[in-house]
């Protein structure tokens, strides 16, 4: 009883990193209709800007989250701006073989200058656990779990009642008709895919300190990021989150009772039956 | 002759320029190891072929039909493991247990189809890439079917014989060369045959309008799943021709996202849904990537003198570039999606195009 609650807190600890992932990629796909294959990748510069922060500078990696947002909220803007605002109105499938060409360049790019080595973050909480009743959980899970609800609310706060979060939610249900109400699409693209890659970054500069970095680490989080985002509905932020707690806890369930080497398999088959019997996903409009 | 050439053009379309210029470049490459003996140039022609083949086969489905897989490191694994377990653990020669692949990938295609092509547009993509990654992590899990993360080596091709007398003993490049070119020009031979049937223009009705070609009659799940076997079938030879060239496979080199990717590529650099394109994207692909891997690339940059071989920058380069093909891959493919969306090809027909209409 005791291992299943404590797979099944562990679970919903990196869950909620896994629902940061997917927020930022359904955000990107509300606004644009586009998936981004670089996401994974985009995580993956955040690792490595918060590796550096650490190395170089010693700053915290919980502390640089506030150095990756607003860095990495630059990047994804001017990505948005240079490559992918010029494809909106392309076949989907040209989007998202210019995404994946943008993902190889950023994991490759990465490789060059870093080699393909693991890199790890150790600091002194890495594996350090507080006990609460009983049962042990890790310390940075703990402190990315709060600090990830504290994102997620804000974001939440800034899409539900500020003017430009109301525009950019205006954009996502009818690009056409938020344009003729005089929102400027093209910006709150930039703006979506910004928020996207921040979010993505920031999930990164979080899960440093108790994961492999290494220039590859991106195409396992793009994957998941797409699980998490159908099971919970494309472009659903409450539907993102409850699809990465799931995830979250599927996996370290599946860790826990089946084997670490098939948890992946478990979350893929379970995307599959999502994607056949509940193609909305959990929050989802249709997508047939 | 004459009427068999008149025939030919009249059904399918193809002049009778085209079919002797196929035939001289075909006359080319039968005697091309007669007079280069160099096992590297030989290494060079053979990966040119296997790249034609995944990417003449990929376009069967993603460029006709218009179904973007990109999951077909599936049908290449599964094609590729049959072979090299059949080899090596029940002692079936490859040349029967392609077969054996190709069967086992006619069966997974169907699977696969029947779950994928419910979906449409993105969300396909995605299920075939879960589709994929499911057989890659099934691969690596079950270590006691396939070997895991260790892979499969060959220790030993035997030798092909009809009767008693050996035709080949697979021990120089040469016997691969050929069977790479036949394999090569068939899978043309099914795209083009593919192109100009009713079944083509059924499965280009699909790519242009599914919902036309539906309110036309035309069953959509049923051809599209005809356009995937077409499609694995080929797929799944490539991958036993890979299996047993390069002698040694495991889930990364056969099953990864990786390699459908790759795949993919080879059709968009060249030009997307013609008979051309994956050759031409092979022909930009392969050379490039193999220049890169055995640092010709660095070489010519030292050799030209814009950098010197003992500066950080030549030293930098001597050791990374050799890792860069993926680089370069990367940034082609946003070359080309942003400038020439219709691929290579497309881009010179256009610049053709445009020339003409200037003289006229």
């Amino acid at each position: 009883m005791t291992v299943l609650l404590q797979s099944l807190i562990s679970g919903i600890l990196i869950g909620g990193v896994y629902a940061l992932i997917g927020i930022g990629l359904t955000i990107i796909f509300g606004v644009m209709r586009v998936i981004n294959f670089a996401h994974g990748d985009i995580l993956m510069l955040g690792m490595y800007l918060t590796y550096n922060l650490f190395t170089k500078l010693g700053i915290d990696p919980y502390v640089s989250v506030l150095i990756c947002i607003p860095v990495m909220f630059i990047y994804g803007g001017l990505l948005q701006k240079i490559f992918i605002n010029r494809m909106l109105g392309a076949l989907p499938q040209n989007q998202i073989l210019l995404t994946i060409g943008l993902g190889l360049i950023m994991s490759n790019t990465m490789m060059l200058i870093y080699t393909s080595d693991y890199k790890i973050l150790t600091t002194s909480y890495s594996s350090s656990s507080v006990n609460v009743a009983g049962i042990s959980v890790s310390e940075p899970l703990a402190i990315s779990f709060l600090i990830t609800a504290a994102i997620t609310t804000a974001l939440y706060w800034f899409l539900m009642k500020t003017d430009t979060g109301q525009a950019i939610r205006a954009t996502a249900q009818d690009r056409e008709a938020a344009q003729l109400m005089g929102i400027n699409v093209k910006w709150m693209s930039i703006l979506a895919f910004g928020m996207g890659s921040a979010l993505a970054a920031t999930a990164g500069a979080l899960i440093s300190p108790t994961y492999y970095i290494f220039p590859q680490v991106g195409s396992t989080f793009t994957l998941k990021a797409f699980v998490i985002t159908v099971l919970g509905g494309m472009g659903s932020i409450v539907g993102a989150t409850l699809g990465g707690i799931i995830i979250g806890v599927a996996e370290s369930v599946g860790a826990v009772y089946i084997s670490s080497g098939w948890k992946d398999v478990i979350v893929f088959v379970l995307f599959i039956l999502v994607l056949l019997f509940k193609p909305a996903g959990l929050m989802g409009k249709s997508r047939m | 002759m004459r009427t068999l050439l008149k025939k030919l053009s009249d059904n399918r379309g193809i002049s009778p320029v085209t079919i002797c210029l196929w035939i001289v470049v075909l006359a080319g490459l039968a005697v091309f190891p007669k007079f280069v003996d160099s096992p590297y140039a030989l290494h060079i022609m053979i990966l040119l072929f296997l790249s034609t083949i995944m990417g003449e086969s990929w376009n069967i489905l993603g460029g006709y039909t218009g179904q973007y897989s990109v999951g077909h490191a599936a049908y290449f694994g599964v094609g590729a493991y049959t072979t090299m377990m059949l080899m090596q653990y029940k002692q079936i020669p490859p040349w029967y247990g392609m077969w054996v692949g190709a069967a086992v990938v006619v069966v997974v295609a169907l699977v696969i189809g029947s779950i994928c092509f419910r979906l449409r547009g993105p969300y396909f993509v995605l299920a075939s890439i879960a589709v994929a990654e499911i057989l890659r992590l099934v691969a690596m899990n079950l270590k006691d079917f396939t070997n895991g993360a260790e892979g499969i080596l060959a220790t030993e091709i035997p030798p092909f014989k009809i009767g008693e007398t050996v035709v080949t003993d697979f021990l120089s490049k040469v016997p691969f060369y050929y069977i790479g070119l036949v394999f090569a020009v068939v899978t043309i031979i099914v795209t083009v045959l593919v192109q100009h049937s009713k079944l083509g223009y059924y499965f280009q009705a699909i790519r242009e309008d599914q919902d036309a070609a539906h309110s036309l009659g035309i069953n959509l799940a049923f051809h599209k799943n005809v356009a995937l076997l077409f499609s694995a079938v080929l797929t799944s030879m490539a991958g036993s021709f890979y299996a047993i060239y390069i002698g040694f496979i495991d889930p990364p080199t056969v099953l990864a996202l990786d390699i459908s990717v790759q795949i993919v590529l080879i059709c968009i650099i060249g030009g997307i849904g013609t008979i051309y394109g994956p050759v031409v994207g092979s022909l930009v692909l392969v050379p490039l990537s193999e220049a890169l891997r055995s640092n010709l690339i660095a070489q010519g940059i030292f050799k030209l003198g814009l950098a010197s071989e003992e500066s950080a920058v030549g030293i930098f380069l001597k050791e990374h570039l050799a890792h860069a093909h993926a680089l370069i891959y990367g940034i082609l493919v946003v070359v080309v999606i942003l400038f020439m969306p219709d691929g290579v090809l497309g881009f010179v027909k256009k610049l053709f195009t445009a020339r003409k209409r200037e003289n006229a």
